[in-house]
């Protein structure tokens, strides 16, 4: 099929990808010039407030420091974005700050650690106002006022409201109406470079050099020159390699103007790179949404009308906000064949973080709501739900209610081949339990965009000196291969092998004008922008030759690089020899798509070239015991034309379908008074390669007549129906649907039917009646008491920005580096908590005491009696001794299931069990209780407590989550620590004071770990569930059984993230030496474990769970062979 | 207390180990150090003497690419290639000690990894390959 073209349509690999894979690509972090300064930004840490003075004096007289910054010090200009209308952001905050981690103030150092620690002399006084944290609140009658936008009601930047066709007719008619309403919240895209800037400002000449990741060189130029009041012609992007777009880099990031302001000031070069917290609290999310969807199906299940109500969370500012709402529109328009169709949809600001760009724009989430009703449609009229989508998918021809008008379309042909690959005649009526499988569609504009500015785009190609060409696009290639898609064209347009083409993208000196990589728009736009171009450059080319050889250019032909007269063999030359005699020449030219734009209001109107579609198909099984959904397969199904390079097609594909089950089942930005708590890598949990199913990747090639060699877009494609698909995969696995996203396990665990609601009892505690009636007394007195009280009286951590290092030679030596008065000093070997939570202010040492590799510390003998493992053993050490295996495989499966292998290959098994809480509240700053002291409030009663303890807090709701503890707990192990002058033996049960509270004193050094041996037949499990493989715990169990005679004599079961302490299940084991070994009485014996329990607002779930686990981790116990302990 | 990944990369110049998170989360920094993958962001610089450091840069240059790396680039792996110098030296680490390693080992082994382009498949098959090939030697 593809033989008639040489280079499209053909498998090739990036043209970057040696310069990647070996390391030596040169992204933005890599980047530095002579005499470079490095830049730190100060943050709000009030989601909204006046700010009433910036004061920059101490912080210039700080060490290093050569510039610094606050908003007064920039033109009083806001950022451009989509329009006067929308503009209502500074390139810093100058009176008020509207979110936490908005940029107050700014300065640049001779080093990073001088930046940094200059920060904390930048004097800031707020008055702080109330916040609307969400859009209910932003609406509410009495809300805070975030802008002042006189022409819209309160908080709301937009709103779109429009019908086309008879909606109203269609739901009087309806044989059936579904009224659901959906929700989700924001997903982030995660690059794995961070936004960041090197700035370079030439004040002779008045230039702004800028090397940054943006997928948009255009906006960066036009944003800076306008916010920094510069010719545009004084503005250069130049051209880096980027790690990473999704989106996320789609705007010109505010990180840009502030380094080149500070270049400015300081005379010197300026680099600022955000750290990864920086990206989660400023870098722009995906935007939440609330969508209410109706549809009125006649009893034939014609869509007669479908309208939909939907409110964005706009965030603090508006980015791309206006194209969240038209993703909206168009799906809620044009997704299937539909009668008519309305929307009534509003942009909201709260103060949080702003809504920017990601994979999709929204669409897969309003897909997900389409697509969730289209299940329910089926089911209501009994039709078969694959059968049904086909019956009402999108055809050529049509013209759906919004004008759009259908050209090249295989939906329905996309849908038939995912239901043959996934199987569904087969398994439809033949599932296994837990097992669902589940159909998405989508439909997508190719191109059409926001910006007037996306219907066009201009590439050059230059003859170089060396005989090469040289493609150049102002679109920025992150990742996606869209710089060889480039090259693919112009090698197939002129016949040129294309190894003898490069590209360089980005930069605006050397490359024309061009929108940039956003809307999945390159290859459509650019692309045939470049082959117009070929074109051009051929017509030049012959014509030069043609004036140099004196005869007519038609008579000139140029093929497989060589150009010649007729068949004149003395008249043929390879381009090294065109460039010999005509030295090197660039012809540049563009492509405009010539398509009315949309009304502006509404949306209506034919709104791009052509559109794509294309169908996913999903397998998953879901664990009744810990609600965990994995997905096992995907078939994706696509019509995006023909495809010009099926490798990164297909890895566009894949990339987005795993970016789909994170938004599916796992990713959210969680928020704390505005403040994410999970702006971690740990904490927000984009999928790892543990999660990835199977991928089968068609591609059904309509041949476009609008598009390049016949392709259409193809970038989003992957991500849009995905979430889509696994929610009605899980929904068929479980027989239920669940309205918000993610999908959690929890979520799953919590609605299963169960045989009967679990006992919990807390009142047989009579400590849980003081804890509840102070829990009833959060809301209205005692969180805002304890809170106001706390900022006044609480302890106030500030990370350290350096600490001494020793490394002692010996225990004794170690010991003495303790002991020494007057200063703080913490014993480091993994490092892998203490460093992190160094920079968190979790820790606050003077001096780190490395004892990593000390000897005394080292060493797993085996005795008779008694397994000895040194407290510096790493755990991979642990893990990969056969002999510990054999004697105690819970202890090599469970440390198996920490972290990651980078983590284990250093992390010590001391180390794990002294770690600190892992609360996000505690870790992510906020004054709570553990942290400021008697005086602050509990932050997990009325925040989000997901992982929280479900019995045993108190006033502090962290959980013990250091695996080891419960697995040693139940192993009846004793920690030795050693002091300057004596060791002591302490037993497991007596280790913890709380959560991440030791009874190692400061001056102690945990050696090691003793494990007794048993008599008897000993069986051993560990179970543990969390969020992702490596994750921390949310429930886990040790269980450790020694039978006779197939009767349990003795049990020792112990508990991991329930409770503040490992916790031992003492009346399930009590339970297990009078019980028989029937499942019904395994499960009531596993059901004592959560005697006494009380759950927080939103961790019921853990009840179920840990029962659960606890019941698998007995059965497995008593099928298994005994350890010969 | 410096971390090794700083001297590599801002005194030694060795910017393939690349930071994406300087926490330990991501895996973008891995190294080998002493035979084994960790992450150089979280390796204090004190211990390091005496140590055999292996980085991406110790592989080979783009001209000159170890026959994983080959693998990794014709089979479309990696994306944005933010990721790629640590996955690959934790596979390094892995095929050392494991020629043939099955599925589970290998997504074992780049659990730490973080990759948010490719989505894993071309990654895991490009490694399928190479197994089946004992390529990986040069």
């Amino acid at each position: 099929m593809n033989a008639e073209f040489k280079v499209v349509w053909k498998p090739r690999p990036q043209i970057e990808g040696s310069a990647k894979v070996s390391g030596r690509a040169e992204y933005t972090h890599d980047m530095t010039l002579p005499g470079m300064a490095f830049a730190a930004v100060l943050r709000s840490p009030h989601a909204h407030a006046r700010i009433r003075s910036v004061d920059l004096t101490r912080a210039r007289a700080m060490p290093g420091v050569v510039a610094a910054v606050s908003g007064r010090e920039f033109p009083d200009l806001k950022y451009v974005n989509a329009g006067p209308a929308f503009a209502d952001r500074y390139a810093m905050a100058r009176e008020r700050v509207r979110f936490v981690g908005e940029e107050v103030a700014a300065l640049a150092a001779d080093s990073l650690a001088e930046a940094l620690a200059a920060l904390a002399a930048i004097d800031v006084a707020y008055d702080v106002l109330p916040a609307a944290l969400d859009v209910p609140a932003a609406l509410a009658a009495d809300a805070p006022e975030i802008h002042q936008k006189p022409d819209l009601p309160r908080n709301v930047a937009q709103t779109s409201v429009a019908t086309f066709g008879p909606v109203d007719e269609g739901f009087a008619a309806a044989a059936h109406i579904l009224d659901d309403t959906f929700e989700h919240g924001a997903v982030a895209p995660v690059c794995l470079e961070t936004n960041g800037v090197l700035a370079d400002f030439d004040a002779a000449s008045g230039d702004l050099t800028l090397w940054a990741p943006s997928q948009a060189p255009f906006f960066v130029r036009k944003e800076i020159a306008h916010v920094l009041e510069l010719a545009l012609e004084n503005v250069h992007v130049r051209s880096v390699v980027i790690g990473g777009g999704f989106g996320g880099k789609s705007q010109a990031p505010e990180p840009i103007a502030i380094a080149a302001l500070l270049a400015m000031k300081a005379g010197r070069p300026v680099r600022l790179l955000l750290n990864r917290q920086e990206e989660f609290l400023s870098g722009k999310s995906d935007h939440g949404k609330k969508m209410r969807v109706r549809t009125a199906v006649a009893a034939d299940g014609t869509i007669l009308a479908r309208h939909t109500e939907f409110w964005v969370d706009n965030g603090a500012y508006t980015h791309m906000g206006p194209a969240y709402i038209s993703a909206v529109r168009q799906r809620t328009c044009n997704l299937y064949r539909v009668r008519a169709a309305g929307f009534d949809g509003k942009l909201v600001h709260t103060n949080k973080v702003s809504g920017g760009s990601y994979r999709g724009m929204g669409a897969p989430q309003i897909i997900w709501a389409i697509e969730s009703q289209i299940d329910e449609i089926a089911e209501r009229l009994g039709r078969d739900r694959l059968e049904y989508r086909i019956a009402i998918a999108n055809r050529p021809g049509d013209e759906t209610p919004m004008g759009w008008k259908i050209g090249t379309c295989a939906l329905a042909e996309c849908l038939e081949e995912a239901g043959r690959r996934i199987g569904w005649d087969e398994k439809k009526h033949a599932m296994p339990p837990g097992r669902g499988i589940g159909f998405a569609a989508m439909i997508n504009p190719s191109v059409g965009v926001l910006y007037a500015e996306g219907n066009f785009a201009c590439v050059s190609i230059d003859l170089q000196s060396d005989g090469r060409l040289r493609v150049g696009t102002q679109s920025a290639d992150c990742g996606t291969s869209q710089n060889t898609v480039m090259g693919q064209l112009v090698a197939e347009e002129l016949g040129v092998a294309p190894e003898l083409i490069d590209v360089i993208h980005m930069d605006t000196d050397e490359t024309p004008p061009d929108l940039g990589s956003a809307a999945s728009r390159v290859t459509f736009v650019s692309g045939a922008a470049a082959i117009k171009t070929a074109q051009s450059f051929r017509v030049e080319l012959e014509a030069r030759l043609a004036r140099h050889w004196d005869v007519p250019a038609e008579d000139i032909s140029f093929a497989d690089g060589v150009a010649g007269y007729r068949d004149d063999n003395e008249r043929r030359l390879s381009l090294v020899e065109i460039a010999d005699l005509e030295g090197p020449f660039r012809v540049e030219d563009r492509h405009d798509i010539d398509l009315p734009r949309p009304d502006p209001a509404t949306g209506y109107g034919h709104y791009a070239a052509t559109y794509g579609f294309g169908a996913q198909a999903v397998e998953v099984e879901v664990d009744p015991t810990t609600g965990h959904v994995q997905v096992l397969k995907v078939v994706v199904v696509q019509d995006v034309g023909r495809v010009i390079n099926p490798l990164a097609l297909e890895g566009q594909m894949h990339g987005g379908i795993v970016q789909g089950i994170g938004m599916a089942l796992r990713e959210e930005l969680v928020f704390d008074h505005g403040a994410p708590v999970n702006a971690s890598l740990i904490t927000y949990k984009a999928p790892r390669i543990q999660e990835t199913p199977e991928i089968e990747t068609v591609f059904i090639e309509t041949n476009d007549p609008t598009g390049p060699y016949g392709a259409k877009v193809g970038g989003e494609h992957s991500i849009n129906p995905t979430p889509a698909a696994v929610a009605n995969a899980v929904a068929h696995a479980t027989g239920t649907r669940f309205n918000r996203l993610p999908i959690t396990a929890g979520d799953i665990l919590q609605v299963r039917p169960r045989r009967k609601p679990l006992a919990l009892e807390p009142w047989k505690r009579p400590y849980n009646l003081e804890v509840a009636t102070a829990r009833a007394l959060y809301p209205k007195v005692l969180f805002p008491g304890l809170r106001r009280l706390g900022a006044r009286l609480g302890r106030t951590r500030t990370p350290k920005p350096t600490c001494a290092y020793v490394r002692p030679s010996d225990l004794a030596d170690a010991l003495r580096e303790l002991a020494i008065p007057g200063r703080h000093a913490k014993p480091i070997a993994g490092g892998t908590d203490l460093q992190v939570g160094i920079r968190q202010g979790v820790y606050e040492p003077d001096v780190v005491v490395d004892i990593a590799d000390l000897s005394e510390l080292h060493g797993i003998s085996i005795g008779e009696d008694v397994v000895r493992i040194g407290g510096a053993v790493t755990l991979s050490e642990i893990v990969e001794r056969d002999d510990i295996r054999a004697r105690h495989p819970m202890l090599s499966e469970g440390l198996a299931k920490i972290a990651t292998r980078q983590i284990r290959n250093v992390a010590t098994i001391a180390g794990d069990l002294s770690q600190e809480k892992r609360c996000w509240f505690f870790r992510s700053g906020a004054q709570c209780y553990k942290a400021g002291g008697v005086t602050c409030p509990c932050y997990a009663v009325l925040g989000d407590n997901r992982h929280h303890a479900i019995m045993g807090a108190g006033r502090c709701a962290a959980p013990c989550v250091a695996d080891a503890a419960p697995i040693l707990t139940a192993l009846d192990a004793t920690v030795v620590v050693a002091g300057t002058d004596r060791l002591r033996r302490i037993g497991l049960e007596d280790f913890y004071a709380w959560s991440g509270e030791t009874v190692v004193k400061p001056t102690e050094i945990i050696v090691g770990i003793e494990i007794p041996n048993s008599l008897g037949e000993t069986r051993q499990t560990y179970e543990k569930a969390a969020d992702w493989d490596g994750d921390f715990a949310n429930a886990s169990v040790a269980a450790r059984l020694i039978l006779r005679n197939g009767r349990v004599t003795s049990a020792r079961i112990s508990l991991g993230a329930v409770a503040p302490l490992p916790i031992r299940a003492k009346q399930t084991e009590a339970a297990l030496l009078h019980g028989d070994s029937s499942a019904a009485a395994l499960r009531s014996a596993a059901e004592l474990t959560v005697r006494g329990a009380l759950p927080l607002s939103g961790n019921a779930y853990k009840a179920e769970l840990l029962v659960n686990l606890t019941q698998r981790a007995i059965e497995k116990c008593l099928d298994e062979t005994p350890s010969p302990e | 207390m410096t971390p090794l990944a700083t001297i590599l990369r801002d005194s030694l110049g060795l910017r393939g180990t690349k930071i994406g998170c300087g926490n330990g989360e991501c895996g973008a920094c891995t190294v080998i150090v002493d035979g084994r993958a960790i992450c150089s962001c979280l390796a204090p610089l004190g211990r390091m003497p005496g140590r055999s450091i292996e980085t991406v840069e110790s592989l080979g240059g783009p001209d000159d690419l170890h026959p994983l790396q080959r693998k990794l680039v014709e089979r479309g792996a990696f994306q944005c290639g933010f990721c790629t110098p640590g996955v690959v030296m934790s596979l390094i680490a892995l095929l050392r000690e494991r020629p043939d390693p099955s599925d589970e080992e290998v997504r074992c082994a780049l659990q730490g990894n973080l990759c948010r382009c490719s989505g894993y498949v071309k990654l895991l098959e490009a490694v399928r390959e190479i197994a089946r090939e004992g390529s990986h030697e040069r």
